[in-house]
């Protein structure tokens, strides 16, 4: 028997069809065996494709090894924790799509979520679902705003509170000083444009100049000249990860210019940082986490994590490591003081967390009172040894 | 032709359904259609709805593209425009879903008449070009004009009420969703059997020859954008209702693409085409994560997969673009004329 080329696609659309609903069937089957009722479930819509996989692959394995640590320990309270991950490209309505397969299947608790726009879209089916307790990838001022986002937080300072933490220590570093903003033009980018504008005038700094530009890989010329002509002793870059960074900066010190470039959490990987190239030696930046290098005072976590992964791991992995351990420490707390696990009595165990030791991952014992944390450190790349290197000590805006 | 169906009139050639099995079939199919809610659980009815959005968006592309032969890239743009009068008068007004629905269409057909002027000079790859310039403006003006869009932080969209009833479900959402992207493919479909769908299949054919044959191209062209962005801006209203956050980051340039694939892989100038494509763009990525999640795999299968899967369906765009130029459309008509003819071909 012979088969034609329009046969064998017909064939394939038929087999793909009908692969469909016993598909369907057997996921639902499999959900239903796979999770006893005494699993906690924790779901995840992570990026492992599309733009931002470098930092969802880096969490996915944050997540996976925190989990690990805690099962070796007995789970939460005797319960284990089933985490269930579902790649989204990135993309909002995957995301979404993720979000509602993952709650169809398994009563979920605890939820990591890729971004912005899914945590801004799920939000009211989060507060009707009511059993979920959310964290993410987003750093968005708008998140931590706790009553239009009851049950959310973020693992970290918003960006504007990134901001605070560079601000306050350009303030303590030289008063007065000139700082430029240099953003894209994405809701990233300008998320914190207006807290900083209001930062630099409570501080008594001046705003030298404001740069726009699209995200990615563009030609800066323009805006090198217009920032020579501010002649900043500080430039903030936000709304990027790498690119167009390293452009201004090889183009700026060819230029003469001395401004002290920094730069907020998703460009202050190590690996990111040291691809500038020599001219980014001294670049500055906050971190919420400390490094997988860091080896100063007593950080257990840090040390097991070096032990599990001999190589070094992105600044996305201390981050999916920290939710995983924040989001599991409110259901262990929830489930000591008798109460159901829902989202409302998981935020509220979350909100009980006072002076609690992270093992290092923070250098500070940390304490939840809002929908963020606002503890960083300015770090500093050291080229030389091609690792970023602490330039300050922790900052609390709390305090 | 089904045998046995000769046709002996012009009104029945023309008729929608063809044939008492093919009515049959779209009985069955409404029926299967009525029930779905009843069985689907929460995931599979969230992507009943993802999917009727896009298939009007791709409808409404279709016309444009498939039917009228003008290229664009702009259809996110549109359903853009769409979106944000939605939530704005959903927001600010709190005006029937219905009514929004139809603002958020005529702003996007409206913005689509404009956009559809370079039209008369240019065609192709060069009017595409001139169509994503809708895409930049409309972001800039979603980004900028924060008062009324809420800036780069967009809107938050209450859910609609319809007899006092929230649709702040899929399920809820599904009964709307569904019958209006029903009612749209009916009329697409009535528009190719009227003077005006013609026009537009004689622009595509030849423009001039259509201009000789007293088609006035400016009027035919304009009306072409004005009913394919009306589709888009009506989708966006959906869109907006359905993911309930509108921002000017959900829809990137990527999402025409999507549709003008959709309409490709789907096929061009028909209906069906139009429905299939879309199914096809929003549904096989999922079954292609259904597949592997139904492997038995362990450890890090999903990492490794999840950028495979990405290629293979990548691979299979390709390969319908090389085997099936006429789209899925195409096969499914091939399908029917088989049982057509049956017994009499094997």
């Amino acid at each position: 028997m012979t088969i034609n080329k329009r046969e064998l696609m017909a064939l394939g659309l038929a087999t793909a069809a009908s692969g469909w609903a016993p598909t369907a069937l057997a996921q639902k089957a499999a959900a239903k065996a796979a999770a006893p009722a005494e699993d906690i479930v924790f779901g995840a819509s992570m990026p492992l494709t599309g733009v931002f996989s470098f930092a969802g692959i880096a969490i996915d394995a944050g997540i996976k090894d925190y989990l690990t640590i805690l099962h070796e320990g007995g789970g939460v309270k005797g319960r284990k924790v089933k985490y269930v991950v579902e790649d989204t490209g990135y993309k909002v309505d995957q995301s979404m799509a993720v979000f509602k397969r993952i709650t169809s299947a398994n009563k979920v608790n605890l939820y990591y979520a890729d971004s912005t726009g899914f945590v801004k879209t799920v939000n009211p089916e989060l507060e009707r679902n009511g059993n979920i307790l959310m964290t993410g990838a987003s750093f968005a001022k708008e998140i931590s705003n706790a009553d239009k986002y009851p049950l959310q937080f973020m693992v970290g300072p918003d960006y504007s509170e990134m901001v605070a933490i560079l601000l306050r220590y350009i303030a303590q570093t030289k008063p007065g000083a000139k700082v430029a903003l240099v953003y894209s033009d994405t809701e990233f980018g300008r998320d914190p444009v207006d807290a900083a504008r209001a930062g630099i005038k409570a501080l008594k700094l001046e705003l030298a100049t404001e740069i726009v530009t699209a995200p990615g890989s563009i030609d800066v010329t323009a805006e090198i000249v217009k920032l020579r002509r501010a002649d900043p002793d500080f430039t903030i870059f936000h709304g990027y990860v790498s690119a167009p960074i390293p452009e201004f900066i090889n183009q700026a010190r060819s230029l003469g210019l001395k401004s002290q470039f920094m730069g907020t959490f998703w460009t202050m990987d190590n690996a990111t940082v040291m691809k500038m190239g020599p001219a980014a030696d001294g670049f500055l930046g906050v971190m919420p986490y400390r490094y997988y290098y860091d080896t100063e005072g007593k950080s257990p976590m840090l040390e097991r994590i070096r032990k599990m992964r001999p190589d070094y791991q992105q600044t996305g992995y201390m981050q999916g490591f920290l939710a995983a351990m924040l989001l599991t420490e409110a259901a262990r707390r929830a489930l000591e003081a008798g109460n159901e696990l829902n989202g409302k009595n998981l935020k509220i165990a979350l909100s009980s967390i006072r002076n609690f030791d992270t093992g290092g991952i923070i250098g500070v014992p940390l304490s939840i009172k809002g929908n963020s944390i606002p503890i960083g450190r300015i770090y500093k790349a050291d080229f030389k040894a091609q690792k970023m290197l602490p330039a300050s000590d922790w900052i609390d805006l709390n305090k | 032709m089904r045998i046995g169906s000769a046709k002996q009139s012009y009104a029945a050639d023309a008729a929608l359904f063809d044939s008492v099995t093919q009515q049959r079939w779209a009985l069955a199919g409404g029926g299967l259609l009525l029930l779905f809610p009843f069985v689907a659980s929460e995931y599979w009815l969230y992507l009943a709805c993802l999917v009727a959005i896009n298939i009007a968006s791709t409808m409404g592309l279709n016309i444009l593209t498939g039917y009228t032969g003008l290229v664009s890239l702009g259809q996110a743009a549109f359903m853009g425009l769409g979106a944000y009068t939605t939530a704005i008068l959903q927001l600010r007004y709190g005006t029937p879903m219905l009514l929004n629905l139809l603002g958020g269409g005529i702003v996007a057909m409206a913005a689509g008449v404009l956009v559809g002027l370079p039209s008369l000079r240019v065609k192709g790859l060069y009017l595409a070009i001139a169509t994503i310039a809708a895409g930049v403006i409309a972001h800039f003006v979603f980004s900028h004009f924060s008062q009324l869009t809420g800036g780069t932080a967009g809107l938050s969209v209450p859910p609609a009420m319809i007899f006092g009833q929230q649709l702040d479900t899929s399920f809820r959402l599904y009964w709307v969703i569904v019958p209006i992207t029903g009612l749209l493919l009916l009329g697409a479909a009535n528009l190719f059997r009227t003077r005006i769908g013609r026009a537009f299949i004689a622009i595509r054919d030849r423009d001039i020859s259509a201009e000789v044959l007293g088609i006035p191209l400016l009027r035919y062209k304009l009306l072409s954008f004005a009913i394919s962005s009306f589709y888009a801006g009506v989708a966006g209203g959906l869109f907006a209702y359905f993911f309930r956050a509108v921002t000017p980051e959900s829809f990137p340039l990527l999402m025409s693409i999507f549709f003008l694939a959709a309409v490709i892989v789907g096929g061009m100038g028909t209906v069906l085409g139009s429905v299939l494509g879309a199914v096809f763009m929003t549904l096989v990525p999922e079954l292609l994560k259904l597949v592997v999640s139904a492997l038995p795999l362990s450890g890090n299968a999903t990492l490794i997969l999840s950028p495979v899967r990405t290629i293979v369906f990548g691979a299979l765009i390709v390969l319908f673009l090389i085997f099936e130029p006429l789209g899925l459309a195409e096969m499914w008509r091939r399908t029917r004329r088989t049982f057509h003819l049956w017994p009499f071909r094997t």
